[in-house]
């Protein structure tokens, strides 16, 4: 039986994750709980790092309480609130905790939170995060001292999916070129970009899990449009949407339709529902994946 | 040149709101420039303040206020000086610190610091350095992106730079942007594939 989510990668299995945030606060019943749900469906949950700069409860506290849930876990990280001392006393944490999978990160900027004049850190950038994490697999730390036991991290990173952004591209493959054993995207809406973007990449050899979003409403649908950074909401997806009687029920149809093209483009796909996952195991069902 | 904006006079009424018998000292280049403590601004200021019930004594307008050379040059300048009970510097951070090195009253700033650029072509430029001390910026074709991008991305865009602009404030452009067309002018773009260590940052 395929265990861990490194073993899973190196399956040929189509993968599913699926993300979770902690709680803003120390209630952690309604995370856990949602995250129950995804029991014998997701792969692995990715644990947000206070995410668009909203103050939650720790991406590596809530990991572990997921971890102990029997969850396989992939922590998220953001160059944003620490320096590279913080950032590598929380990853050797994480892994004597027991957390084997994160996924790094830039961060989005201070000022879209709820702590807008908090002071930006980004002491390292995504690229070099990749390259500490190898070396502490390495046992070694950045600045080059000895571990006293080392981790081994299953490392991913994070890409837009826009083929036209070159910058974007250059950037993907200097993370794949310091390591990076997975790629999950920012939300697919348009699955001929995203095709473009997996050709454009193909050269780089590394599992790529596309992002998806489901749709709930038109205006959902518009608003990311606008302000997204680089999400596109193809017309005929917005149409059916500005038609549909009931559109949650209509944006799980489109979600669902769109996995099952991506199961032949990519290794699999990382589902961020704005809200709970109550429709993610339904969501997965109409897209023929099934429980295991 | 050190880019500055004046306080609201509110603000500066309410860090003078204990304190009389004012003498301010303006700064005759960046300040100047950019119109937060050249002449006008210091008379201007000493106009307002009087408005407001305060006693300014008088001022004096150093080539730079933060390069004074010892408090005899601001006597030199205005004997006033000697009977203040307090400074009000119109120029830079710098500014400030550098009065309060050479002369033992309480010293407060009219201004705003915001950051190290300068100007070309009549524009504006605000962020060319942070003064981090590892000068790499040739590695970027001249422009910096350790201080222009407001994360000091060394090793390329974040994900949301989008059509050229830039996530903090949509209206600016992405500094990536502009180091690609640049590198591509200068016939560098294989710059764009070197990975960069991280800043040695250093208290110097
Ligand atoms: S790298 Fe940038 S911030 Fe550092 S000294 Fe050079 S120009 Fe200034
Ligand atoms: S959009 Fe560009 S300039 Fe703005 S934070 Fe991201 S990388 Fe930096």
């Amino acid at each position: 039986m395929l265990f861990n989510f490194r073993e899973k990668l190196n399956s040929s299995k189509f993968l599913v994750t699926a993300e979770i945030s902690p709680p803003k606060g120390t209630n952690v019943s309604a995370p856990l709980e949602d995250a129950s749900q995804l029991k014998g469906l997701a792969d692995a949950l990715n644990v947000t790092d206070n995410q668009c700069s909203i103050m939650h409860m720790s991406s590596l506290a809530f990991s572990k309480l997921l971890l102990d849930e029997g969850h396989e876990v992939i922590m998220q990280l953001t160059c944003r609130d620490r320096n590279r001392i913080g950032l590598q006393s929380d990853l050797l944490g994480a892994y004597a905790l027991g957390l084997r999978n994160v996924c790094v990160m830039t961060g989005d900027f201070p000022s879209c939170g709820d702590h807008p004049g908090s002071k930006p850190v980004y002491d390292l950038d995504s690229v070099q995060l990749l390259e500490l994490v190898r070396k502490l697999d390495k046992g070694i730390d950045l600045a080059g001292n000895k571990l006293d036991g080392g981790t081994c991290f299953c490392m991913g990173a994070v890409s837009g999916i826009n083929p036209q952004e070159v910058l974007q591209l250059i950037k993907l493959e200097k993370k794949v070129g310091c390591g990076a054993d997975f790629i999950q995207t920012q939300a697919v809406y348009d699955v001929g970009m995203f095709e473009e973007f997996v050709e454009s990449t193909a050269h780089l050899d590394v599992p790529i899990l596309a992002g998806l979003i489901p749709l709930k409403s038109l205006r959902m649908a518009e608003y990311m449009n606008e302000h997204i950074s680089g999400i596109h909401v193809p017309e005929e997806v917005l149409s059916r949407l500005k038609t549909a009687s009931d559109p949650v029920e209509e944006g799980l149809s489109i979600a669902s339709g769109t996995i099952k093209e991506l199961t032949k483009l990519c290794r699999g796909v990382h589902i961020m529902p704005i809200g709970s996952h109550k429709n993610t195991p339904r969501l997965l069902s109409m897209a023929g994946i099934s429980p295991k | 040149m050190i880019i500055t904006s004046a306080k609201p006079l509110e603000e500066i009424l309410e860090i003078l709101k204990d304190e009389d018998d004012i003498f301010i000292i303006g700064c005759n280049v960046c300040a100047a420039k950019l119109k937060t403590g050249g002449e006008p601004e210091v008379l201007d200021m000493c106009r307002r303040l009087e408005e407001h019930g305060k006693h300014v004594l008088g001022w004096a307008l150093p080539t730079a206020a933060c390069s004074i050379r010892s408090y005899e040059s601001l006597v030199e300048k205005n004997e006033k000086i000697k009977e203040a009970h307090c400074v009000l510097v119109m120029g830079c951070g710098s500014g400030v610190s550098a009065t309060a090195n050479v002369v033992d009253l309480p010293v407060y700033g009219s201004n705003n610091t915001l950051s190290l650029g300068g100007s070309s072509s009549g524009k504006l430029l605000s962020n060319q350095c942070i003064m981090c001390g590892d000068c790499t910026v040739g590695e970027f074709g001249g422009l910096c992106p350790k201080s222009q991008c407001p994360k000091g991305l060394l090793n390329g865009p974040c994900g949301g730079s989008v059509a050229g602009k830039c996530e903090v404030n949509r209206e600016d452009d992405c500094i990536w942007a502009l180091i690609y067309e640049r590198l591509k002018k200068i016939n560098r773009l294989d710059l764009l594939y070197v990975i960069h260590a991280p800043k040695e940052h250093a208290f110097k």
